[in-house]
């Protein structure tokens, strides 16, 4: 996944640089807006992560910039801003996400993996499969407009293989996935979680199949159901 | 204040001089009629007694009409140097026994008759009062007219002289009446003027109560007064507490923070070095999430004075609040439920202060509770909408609710917390006619927004 970094604060940049590269993501780095322009000139990019204070172009004009020429790519604001009286957020203009400076980096790497995982252009932020929908941006989940109480982890499992249907994912995939850097986890875990989402989903219109050998796929559940 | 700048003794004096002069102005030509018609009363009187006093002396012999008129009858009259008299005595056959031939009778005794008649009328071109009485003659076989009339300088004179007195004496009481307005206007005013000394004799730093003694219409301004300099005074030592706190709560973890870099950067034990990384990203996060609650605070009491309110969708403001406020890289495992109405539940307020209050709440729950649940629920209730922020953490035990919304409050456990969330969203809640409460039931905590009187929508 190739990330685009636009941030002037030296100390922050390479911070956050160090970080995603750590993490195992491409990462390009720009410091002002202008240069942003070019390196988006010449290379596609799976996620912006954009400061909005920048020296030369303010972050907002950028963003409606990049959603003028229909670059879907996701984007995740930075700001240190405080809305004392921004009438609109960032997520009026376009924005994906958000984080309030300072942020925690682990915190950073997880939204970016979220928004990476989103479906590209979708204007909302939602998964469907079935009667199965999951708000990925509240991480809520409703079967057929009842809400289901997941938890986290079981709703970041259900994210990676809902953003994918039908593609099977081997529980090594979902480890890295839904586990962050550094999270001591085994895939018997793994293994767990689906058991627990497949009780929690009951009798819903997407299930969850067991691929021997291979993994796990979501798909719409069997019509003799 | 600044908007009249015209000042309130003039005003009034102005006011009350008008009235005066529109009295005083329709005394005047009630005087003057008055005077007028005193004069003519008086006048024509002396006018008739002349016309009498002459008549009185008519004789007739053989048919002819003879008059002697009497000196005395005319002198009462022309007392004045400028005045003049005519006198005419006329047969029915309107041929002349003696006088101005021309004179002419006054309306209505031209057909004759005993009188008196008396009018105005025009002689040799001036205005003159007529006065005429007849006597019957059978020998002259009819009413023989006796006429006296008389220029109307002396009458003039008297009225203009009348009306003159009267005005002298209406301009008389005017002015004393103006006078006893102005004295009373500024007695009246003097308490203002004592609110003004005293409050200009205060150093800047006093904001005790204004003892000054007022009447009843003055002591609702010093009351007034005296409740904002209260408030005032409130609103000056809470900030003066929330600076002195709030500096010890950014400079203890600051000092921290440096004492273990300096630590760090003289350790050269991994283990070692590993604690001390450990404790600056502790410290760190602290600073970071007090740094954020400080503004936070700010940000919600400067829009509680300058925003305006509009409609806002209270179900969606919930759910952006728990899109940014549950982190999404949380270890602990817990279950984020999210329970509301199904159609929009509207109200009016700050979209941005309730957003950050339930954020801080939430936040608030992740940090020191929620061991495996978070529940955010929004209801309408009869008597508003509840929304409801559960956790199966610890919570706050039930002796520390009082207390618990109080800037910088921390629980017993000497928690990582700013102690500002709670306090922050109270502040929302008040600021939205509503209230924060808690709740403590089978192992549930909740803190729980209530916006009573909200119209249901």
């Amino acid at each position: 996944m190739r990330i685009l970094i636009v941030e002037d604060t030296p100390d922050v940049g390479e911070a956050i640089v160090a970080w995603l590269s750590r993490v195992g993501y491409a990462v390009d780095w720009q410091m002002t807006g202008e240069g942003a322009r070019d390196a988006l000139n010449v290379q596609s990019y799976d996620l912006i992560i954009l400061d909005v204070m920048l020296p030369d172009i303010d972050g907002f004009t950028l963003l409606g910039e990049i959603r003028a020429r229909k670059i879907d790519t996701a984007v995740l604001v930075l700001t240190a801003r405080s809305q004392v009286d921004d009438r609109v957020g960032a997520l009026d203009l376009g924005a994906d996400d958000y984080l309030v400076k300072p942020f925690d980096f682990r915190e950073l790497e997880a939204r970016a993996r979220a928004l990476a995982r989103r479906r590209h252009g979708a204007t909302v932020s939602r998964l469907q499969v079935g009667d199965v929908v999951l708000d990925q941006a509240a991480r809520l989940v409703t079967v057929a407009g009842e809400r289901v109480d997941l938890t986290r982890r079981e709703v970041a499992l259900l994210e990676v293989l809902m953003a994918r249907p039908q593609r099977v994912f081997s529980k090594a995939d979902l480890l890295n996935q839904i586990f962050g850097f550094g999270e001591d986890a085994g895939e018997n875990a793994i293994e767990l979680y689906v058991a627990r989402l497949r009780r929690k989903l009951g009798a819903a219109g997407m299930e969850i199949k067991t691929v021997r050998g291979v993994g796990y796929q979501a798909g719409p559940a069997d019509e003799k159901k | 204040m600044k908007r009249s700048r015209s000042s309130l003794f003039w005003r009034l004096t102005a006011l009350i001089s008008a009235v005066l002069l529109a009295g005083a102005a329709v005394l005047a030509i009630a005087a003057s009629n008055y005077a007028r018609t005193a004069a003519d009363d008086a006048y024509d009187r002396v006018l008739l007694g002349a016309a009498r006093q002459i008549s009185e002396t008519l004789s007739a012999e053989n048919g002819v009409v003879e008059a002697g008129v009497p000196v005395s009858a005319l002198e009462a009259l022309s007392a004045s140097r400028t005045a003049r008299v005519y006198y005419r005595i006329v047969l029915p056959a309107k041929t002349e026994v003696t006088g101005y031939q021309d004179l002419p009778l006054p309306a209505g005794a031209e057909a004759g008759g005993a009188g008196p008649f008396v009018s105005n009328t025009d002689f040799k071109g001036h205005p003159i009062r007529i006065a005429a009485v007849g006597r019957y003659f059978a020998e002259a076989n009819g009413w023989v007219m006796t006429m006296v009339g008389q220029t109307l300088e002396a009458r003039d004179a008297l009225a203009r002289d009348l009306t003159l007195k009267a005005m002298v004496l209406v301009g008389l009481m005017s002015l004393i009446a103006l006078t006893g307005m102005i004295v009373a206007i500024r007695l009246a005013l003097r308490p203002l003027t004592d609110i003004e000394t005293a409050l200009l004799k205060r150093p800047p730093y006093v904001l005790t109560p204004l003892d000054v003694e007022a009447p009843a219409e003055v002591a609702t301004l010093i009351a007034a007064i005296n409740n904002f300099m209260e408030r005032l005074a409130g609103r000056l030592a809470a900030m003066q507490r929330f600076i002195a706190d709030s500096a010890h709560q950014i400079r203890t973890p600051l000092t921290a923070l440096v004492g273990q870099v300096e630590l760090l950067s003289a350790e050269t034990n991994a283990a070692k070095r590993q604690h001390h990384v450990e404790r600056v990203r502790t410290r760190t996060a602290e600073l970071a999430r007090l740094t954020n609650q400080l503004l936070s605070d700010a940000m919600i009491s400067h829009r509680a004075e300058t925003m305006g309110q509009s409609e806002v969708d209270v179900a969606t403001l919930a759910r952006e609040a728990l899109a940014a406020a549950v982190p999404v890289s949380l270890d602990r495992d817990i279950t984020v439920s999210f329970d509301v109405p199904p159609d929009p539940v509207v109200m009016r307020g700050d979209a941005v202060s309730l957003r950050e209050a339930f954020k801080n709440v939430i936040e608030n729950a992740i940090q020191h509770g929620a061991r495996s649940l978070l529940r955010l629920t929004v209801r309408r209730e009869p008597h508003g909408i509840e929304v409801e922020i559960a956790d199966d953490g610890p919570g706050i035990p039930q002796e520390l609710w009082p207390q618990a919304t109080e800037r910088f409050f921390r629980g017993s456990s000497g928690g990582t917390g700013s102690g500002l969330g709670l306090a922050i969203a109270r502040e929302v809640a008040v600021h939205h006619g509503g209230e924060l409460g808690f709740k403590s039931q089978e192992g549930i905590f909740s803190v729980l927004f209530t916006f009573s009187g909200v119209e249901p929508s």
